[in-house]
């Protein structure tokens, strides 16, 4: 009974991976079609993966898209870490849930309706639409996401060490680095690579407040698709997939080494007191 | 206020809005003696602890460490350590960053500190266990990493919030010995928070006892066990029998119909006050050679002797701690010494109390 239990939920699981990584398989799949469209596969070809590297726009916009999204993530991350550690010292508890809210509004408003706002924004003050703007802009949706990371983190922190720290003579700002930064590192960690993943993926935010001469793959992607997808569309992709899976490979990787090296020094130590004795 | 005093409360006095902490404390701490506040849970003693520390200010009064005023210090610029309740451990250093925090922060030379923190570590009998990180120390250990990391600034005072509440009872009655050993070697002042009076008896030089934000009576364990000064602290510091009587005359009193002698005197004659005998201080025998009878109700076997409870013809319960057994329903004698019965009177402040003790002790 049991067992036949354990299949089903195999089975299902099977089934949601099978929902959920079909439609990158088939778009991976053509991109080696050497007929050109996505209807019948008549044969193999690396002409498109060579079409893209030698596609200097393309490339050009790849890595527009990966500095707005390292820069804005990077900077995101160290206003939104601030703002996370002010939010969880205000001492009034309806000040904190009414900024709270404001933080949480800003996570759940469609994007469409941030982007048009930045949009308005922009051409009022008669800024200059372009990198800075999608740049901008990418800061400020990507705050509220490390703001949300970084709070449970320090909520989870036990605040009697802020208290032990100054009773050991740390000022605040030695406090702060000391203490607050490295037991809400993880929190800032996944807050990073939260913003970084965003930036990278946007679409309705940097299709609205983009200007001419700059853009960034989503938005390029989309124009190029209304024009008839290219097959060249399916390569880069599929070098995007492997890139992001490579990612996720060597953050496994260096989490076992750290961990076995974690134990291993452990281990050492134990073989040390035990000679002692 | 004599010259040896390290820290002084004059007239100190703490609210949150209306609700009143404390309420005026007067209290002086000598340099290298052991000191408990004890009281149960609410009673401000921790309140106390944090005017030391500086992690509240007072809203009225002074308080001087080491001679300076230091109500606006803030604690990273007092002499003074702490050893948290529940530890505090950064648990994202090991032992040795732990320890080494103070030192690290007061900028000073790497092999001084190396030094500093492997002698630390020798005294709380921790040495090797340097790179081990907090989570992988059990609660005993983690409670000497705190110790060692407070005592390793060399402070004036050292205040332990609690610091030994969460350990089972073998560890906590082994760190009782060793915490009192530490302070009489380093002659460090401790002040030490707990709400358990056997811990407050085995470790103090002084216990403050106090209710309600305030401090009820002060003094070495022996004399605030043999003579508390009112029926509060009888019952909170150990098992107390505790009676009405009438003070005949000096060295004379009377309850449960019988006059007995006794030490006491400096009262009016026939005041009405309480008496206090000790279970321990009860010894069982006949009911001719007694100087009470009672009727043995329960009986419990705690180890170290019997609780045996009784009633006299009167209904008072009576408490005795014999290492005899008795039967249940059977009637007992009670014998007493003079001394052990001693007596209270109702509403006498520590002062009054002092004072009283002192015109007659003297003669």
């Amino acid at each position: 009974m049991g067992q036949k239990k354990f299949k089903w939920s195999n089975l299902y699981l099977i089934f949601v991976f099978i929902v959920l990584y079909l439609p990158i398989l088939y778009l991976i799949f053509y991109s080696f079609n050497e007929g050109g469209t996505m209807n019948s596969f008549t044969g193999f070809t690396w002409e498109y993966y060579q079409a893209v590297f030698a596609d200097k726009r393309l490339i050009s916009i790849v890595l527009n898209t990966l500095l707005v999204a390292l820069l804005s993530s990077l900077l995101a991350t160290i206003i939104g870490t601030l703002g996370a550690i002010g939010i969880h010292y205000v001492k009034k508890r309806q000040t904190r849930n009414t900024l709270m809210s404001f933080n949480n509004v800003l996570m759940v408003s469609p994007d469409v309706i941030i982007g048009a706002s930045f949009l308005i924004m922009f051409t009022f003050v008669g800024f200059k639409l372009g990198f800075a703007s999608v740049l901008l802009s990418h800061i400020a949706f990507s705050i509220p996401i490390v703001v949300l990371m970084v709070l449970p983190k320090l909520q989870e922190m036990n605040p009697s060490m802020i208290t032990a720290a100054r009773d050991l003579g740390a000022n605040n700002l030695q406090v702060l680095s000391k203490i607050i930064l490295p037991s809400i590192t993880p929190g800032i960690l996944a807050g990073y690579f939260m913003a970084f993943t965003y930036s990278l993926d946007d679409f309705a935010v940097t299709f609205f407040v983009t200007g001419n001469g700059f853009s960034t793959l989503s938005v390029e992607i989309y124009s190029r698709a209304r024009q008839g997808v290219s097959l060249e569309i399916n390569a880069l992709s599929a070098i995007m997939f492997l890139f992001a899976l490579i990612l996720v490979v060597g953050y496994y990787f260096i989490q076992q080494y750290n961990m076995t090296k974690k134990q291993k020094s452990r281990e050492r130590e134990r073989a040390k007191v035990v000679d002692l004795l | 206020m004599t010259g040896n005093a390290i820290i002084e409360f004059n007239h100190v006095k703490k609210q949150y809005d209306d609700n009143v902490i404390l309420k005026d404390i007067d209290l002086e701490i000598e340099r290298g003696k052991f000191y408990t506040l004890l009281g149960p849970s609410g009673c401000g003693k921790t309140t106390i602890l944090n005017l030391v520390a500086g992690f509240t200010e007072a809203t009225e009064g002074t308080i001087t460490l080491n001679g300076k005023k230091v109500n606006d210090i803030p604690p990273n610029q007092r002499t003074v350590n702490t050893v948290f309740q529940d530890y505090a451990l950064f648990p994202h250093m090991n032992v040795f960053e732990n320890v080494a925090f103070g030192l690290r922060i007061k900028k000073m030379n790497k092999n001084v500190i190396k030094e500093k923190v492997a002698e630390v570590l020798k005294m709380v009998q921790l040495s090797g266990y340097e790179e081990r990180g907090i989570s992988e120390m059990s609660g005993g250990q983690r409670q000497r990493v705190a110790i060692a990391r407070a005592l390793v600034n060399e402070p004036d005072v050292l205040l332990l919030d609690e610091p030994l509440s969460a350990l089972d009872l073998k560890l906590r009655t082994d760190m009782q010995y060793e915490l009192r050993e530490l302070q009489q070697r380093l002659g460090i002042t401790f002040i030490f928070v707990t709400h358990d009076q056997e811990e407050a008896l085995a470790m103090s030089d002084i216990i403050f006892v106090m209710k309600e934000g305030e401090i009820v009576q002060s003094g070495t364990p022996v004399d605030i066990y043999d003579e508390p000064i009112n029926r509060y602290v009888a019952d909170f510091i150990g098992e107390s029998n505790i009676v009405k009587g009438t003070m005949i005359q000096d060295y004379e009193v009377s309850f449960v119909g019988h006059t007995f002698e006794c030490v006491d005197a400096g009262m009016r004659p026939n005041e009405k006050v309480e008496v206090v005998l000790r279970p321990e201080d009860l010894v069982l025998t006949s009911v001719e050679k007694g100087k009470l009878t009672v009727q043995v109700d329960t009986q419990l076997f705690r180890g170290v002797h019997y609780e045996i409870i009784g009633y006299d013809r009167d209904g008072n319960e009576w408490m005795v701690h014999s290492t005899k057994k008795a039967k249940v329903g059977s009637e007992v004698g009670l014998y007493f010494e003079p001394e052990d019965i001693h007596v209270m009177r109702f509403g006498e402040s520590e002062q009054e109390f002092d004072a009283r003790l002192e015109s007659y002790e003297e003669e």
